[in-house]
């Protein structure tokens, strides 16, 4: 073998770094970590971080289109959410091109109708709830919004029942067994397609790198902003597979604890950021802390986990789940928005809003320096719950 | 070891689902193994190379691998433990 040249070192290390940072799988606690740090990022930026905000932005146009909403509703490319809903896509899209995941991946019909009875149930839980597993749960807990414990039972609740009608759902339909005889060769590696891939991605990324300075130049930074940080959050979520449903559902599927120890991390590391940005008034300390407490949060927190169950993905997986192909979470993506819009608006029409409860700020109650240990207690206790049924099984239900 | 040496007692179709329903369909099927068969799952799901062998690892089974095959979807064994 020849000593290795310059060059040739150099690539090899760029193969090698290529491989690890967008090929394989990032373990699932990094993710957490940055994600927290990236939903910070867009809470010192803008406003606390949300999606089911964006997709109620694409809803009501489609509402405006087929005439049955008068007002016009804000540009998709001008609307905080639905602009970093963008972002969060096109990073998953991304990254799935450059790890050669991409591509069309059809289901059987009955997980079609699967999604849009789950899209229908998240937009409406997401409606009530004042927001999704992000906006609803993760941020709100995160922003010390009272909301955001409420939906925290709702969606563990919801993902139980879920998880029941899963279960029902195959001893009805039971899996289906083949018998055909089979012998795989080794994946001869198609040319065109695998290899065009990455350098898609690539392109992807770089355009929406252009996008942000193309917002910066228009005068709306802030916007570019969200569209980039979404990006980055997208590229993660994807890269780690960082999935919500995961930390609600396994403890009753499998037993497995990993999830809750990853987002009970990453919402400690959100929560402490943003008790720095809200104790010492950075931002208004009641932003982001509308949830309807508790009714709206307990039961459309229910109904939203039920709702990602059957969808398979929450407001966040769907997205990027979407970026790596998968027609379902298509379906579902178009039932939530829809859902949502309609339900949104409905309930402050007809003034049941007002009904479901109000936002409650954490510290409002039991004051900041109280606040801060309570809320470190209930993501241990959330975890040291998860690692004892991991080892004893005892809420596992199948 | 050489995965398509491997004969599988029953053979799972997962392939067009996604995340749940492999791991869940995985699960279901293993309980009605006896000990020892092999169970042979398809599927389609990126995620299921995650969860299939961080599963099938725990609960006394024994994961022996998994194939990709030209077709596109990715075939996972695993024999029943005790």
């Amino acid at each position: 073998m020849a000593s290795p040249t310059f060059i040739s070192s150099v690539k090899e290390e760029a193969r090698k770094n290529y491989i690890a940072i967008f090929e394989q799988d990032w373990p699932s606690w990094l993710s957490g970590i940055l994600i927290a740090f990236l939903a910070l990022l867009i809470f010192l930026w803008q406003s606390p971080w949300g999606i089911a905000a964006g997709y109620k932005n694409w809803g009501d146009w489609f509402f405006f289109a087929v005439g049955m909403k008068t007002t016009k509703p804000s540009l998709p490319w001008l609307h905080t959410m639905s602009v970093s809903n963008f972002g969060l896509f096109s990073g998953a899209l991304a990254s799935a091109l450059m790890s050669r995941q991409f591509k069309l991946r059809p289901s059987p019909p009955l997980e079609y109708i699967k999604g849009v009875a789950g899209g229908i149930f998240m937009g409406a839980g997401a409606a009530l709830a004042g927001g999704c597993n992000v906006g609803g749960f993760y941020t709100a807990i995160g922003v010390f919004s009272m909301g955001g414990y409420a939906m925290m039972i709702g969606l563990g609740a919801g993902a139980w029942l879920g998880l029941r009608y899963l279960l029902w759902e195959m001893a009805k339909f039971p899996p289906k067994m083949t018998t055909e005889e089979r012998s795989s060769k080794r994946v001869p590696s198609r040319i065109d397609w695998a290899k065009i891939q990455p350098y898609l991605g690539g392109g992807i990324l770089f355009m929406a790198v252009s996008i942000f300075y193309l917002y910066s130049f228009l005068d709306k930074t802030q916007m570019g902003g969200l569209l980039f940080f979404g990006l980055l959050i997208g590229f993660v979520m994807h890269r780690a597979r960082f999935c919500f449903v995961r930390a609600f559902r396994c403890p009753f599927m499998t037993g497995d604890a990993e999830m809750v120890r990853v987002v009970a991390l990453s919402l400690a590391i959100y929560g402490i950021g943003s008790a720095v940005i809200k104790w010492n008034f950075l931002q208004p300390d009641t932003m982001g802390v509308y949830h309807p407490f508790w009714i709206g949060s307990l039961s459309g927190g229910v109904i939203f986990g039920f709702g990602m169950l059957l969808a398979g993905g929450c407001a966040s997986s769907t997205l990027w789940r979407i970026g790596e192909g998968h027609i379902k979470l298509m379906i579902v993506l178009v039932a939530f928005a829809i859902t949502n819009s309609w339900l949104n608006d409905f309930l402050t029409t007809s003034g049941l809003e007002g009904k479901l409860g109000k936002g409650i700020l954490v510290p409002a109650v039991f004051s900041w320096p109280l606040t801060m240990p309570l809320f470190l207690l209930v993501l241990l206790a959330w975890v040291l719950w998860a690692v004892w049924n991991e080892k004893t099984e005892k809420c596992v239900i199948f | 070891m050489d995965m398509n040496a491997i004969k599988p007692d029953q053979t799972l179709d997962a392939r067009g689902l996604a995340c749940p329903m492999p791991l869940l369909k995985t699960k279901k099927v293993l309980k009605d193994l006896k000990v020892g068969e092999i169970l042979e799952i398809l599927g389609t799901d990126p995620g299921s190379k995650n969860d299939i062998p961080h599963f099938a690892g725990k609960g006394g089974n024994e994961f022996l691998g998994m194939l990709d095959d030209a077709e596109g979807f990715t075939r996972y064994f695993i024999k029943k433990g005790a």
